[in-house]
């Protein structure tokens, strides 16, 4: 085990993929950024459309289930720590919910279902050949491909994320109101008092940068795929497994600068 | 507006010819390898190992991405399997240049479609209703019916057919000829270069010139 973990070759490799990995992030981002006016041609807006249609509309159910659970874990845990102490439970709940839960866990369901989905969809048309016959009619493959996906993933999980952090307030206080622990509209009074704008700035700036590396991490997976098949699952995996520890990463930074 | 000046790449040595305005030419091929590799460098996926390539007398590798994008409008390129894009629908995929290059819509895009489609159904009805399908549910026939009608519409001025007829019931390919000889003299001063395998149908293909790439 340790001289597998200490063996140069392995950790050369792993080094040249990160390389490789933070190059083609910063090329992806920026052409992104250049080429957001692609945004105004229909077609293009059609594929944004459908990117935000499956991230964001289609992942509501699940979310609404995880964040539903998610609130009434955590009201559950608050109220038998602090009793009714209202003011205490909404801190709690901001603390929890709005600034870590909402946007973590609304990343990972996207991870989960749109990032292996993006990465295999695109390497697969890039086996095929697709993104050469983008170019044979005059397409640019970023302009068509890249920015609608990178524009429609990081609305969806911004979107995802308020919605997650409203559907696990809501339910968990109503959970508590039901078990007769805490009054549901004192409660939600409590949470809107002391939230403040900051806390909702940091929570949807978090969710952007999170919507951004996600959706950018799965087109550099998708398109650098090669090869036969096997580079298709290769590349979901590859990205599931790179947004999971770039996001639990950065999540870490942003927290840590913003609230310590 | 074709030019090929000593291009080599693997085994093709040495390639000349020059197809100019209102032009028609066949390039006849022994092995779909051969083929493969000569449209790689019409597509301009592959860089000749020497020699040059010329669009409307611009050098196809001297130009960045975007240039090159730019040469791509002009011309159309119906690929043997169809080039079509896997996740839009038939009907997309027949629109989507013309959409996004000239904001043509689908109803603007429907009476020339229908004629299309109607030289090409002769009898056999049903390719307007597959238009609902996605590529992966589509014959070969129907693939490269979509990939034609998609080149059509953009009105190129070069068209480049990869074995179009090939692979086709003798019918069906005589269609697809017909229809392709009828398009090319629809515009003056259109050029149409055909990829097509030795055989006795790209025999029967009319065209101004005949460059056999055989061993």
């Amino acid at each position: 085990m340790g001289t597998t973990l200490l063996n140069p070759g392995r950790i050369g490799r792993a080094v040249l993929g990160a390389t490789d990995y933070w190059k083609g992030f910063h090329e992806l981002f920026f052409y992104s950024l250049r080429r957001l006016g692609a945004l105004g041609r229909p077609p293009v807006r059609q594929v944004l459309f459908k990117q935000i249609y499956f991230t964001g509309i289609e992942a509501l159910g699940a979310v609404t289930v995880i964040a539903a659970l998610s609130g009434i874990v955590v009201t559950t845990q608050v109220t038998s720590l602090v009793g009714q102490d209202i003011a205490l439970t909404a801190k709690i709940m901001l603390w929890t919910v709005v600034r870590e839960l909402g946007p973590l866990l609304s990343a990972i369901a996207i991870i989960a279902r749109s990032s292996s989905a993006t990465a295999s969809e695109l390497a697969s048309m890039k086996i095929r050949g697709e993104i050469d016959h983008l170019r044979f009619m005059g397409i640019a493959p970023g302009d068509y491909l890249l920015v609608p996906r990178v524009a429609g993933i990081t609305l969806s999980v911004v979107a995802v994320t308020f919605y997650f952090q409203m559907t696990a307030i809501v339910m968990g206080y109503a959970f508590a109101a039901a078990t007769g622990s805490l009054p549901f509209v004192k409660s939600i009074t409590g949470v809107i008092s002391t939230l403040s704008m900051i806390e909702v700035l940091v929570s949807l700036l978090k969710a952007f940068v999170f919507g951004l590396v996600i959706s950018i991490t799965s087109c550099y997976y998708g398109l650098r795929a090669t090869g036969t098949v096997t580079a298709i699952p290769r590349a979901a995996t590859g990205a599931v497994m790179r947004n999971l520890l770039t996001v639990f990463l950065l999540d870490g930074i942003i927290s840590y600068v913003f609230f310590v | 507006m074709i030019r090929f000046e000593r291009v080599t790449k693997g085994p093709i040595r040495n390639l000349s010819f020059d197809l100019g305005r209102g032009g028609t030419a066949k390039i006849l091929f022994d092995s779909e390898d051969r083929k493969n590799i000569l449209f790689g460098l019409l597509a301009g996926r592959q860089r000749p190992e020497a020699g040059k390539i010329f669009f409307f007398g611009e050098d196809l590798f001297a130009h960045a991405e975007n240039e090159r994008l730019a040469l791509f409008r002009r011309i159309g390129v119906v690929p043997a399997d169809g080039g079509l894009i896997s996740n839009l629908k038939a009907w997309e995929n027949l629109l989507l240049p013309a959409w996004y290059h000239h904001g043509l819509t689908a109803e603007q895009a429907e009476q020339p479609v229908a004629e299309i489609f109607e030289q090409l159904e002769a009898g056999e009805a049903g390719l307007k209703r597959r238009m609902g399908e996605l590529p992966g549910q589509l014959s070969l026939y129907e693939r490269r019916v979509v990939a034609l009608a998609r080149a059509m519409l953009m009105e190129p001025d070069i068209l480049i057919y990869d074995f179009t007829f090939a692979g086709l019931e003798r019918d069906a390919a005589q269609r697809l000829m017909n229809l392709t000889g009828e398009f090319h003299g629809r515009k003056a001063g259109r050029v149409s270069l055909y990829l097509c395998p030795d055989d006795a149908v790209s025999a029967r293909l009319a065209a101004d010139s005949t460059i056999t790439l055989t061993q």
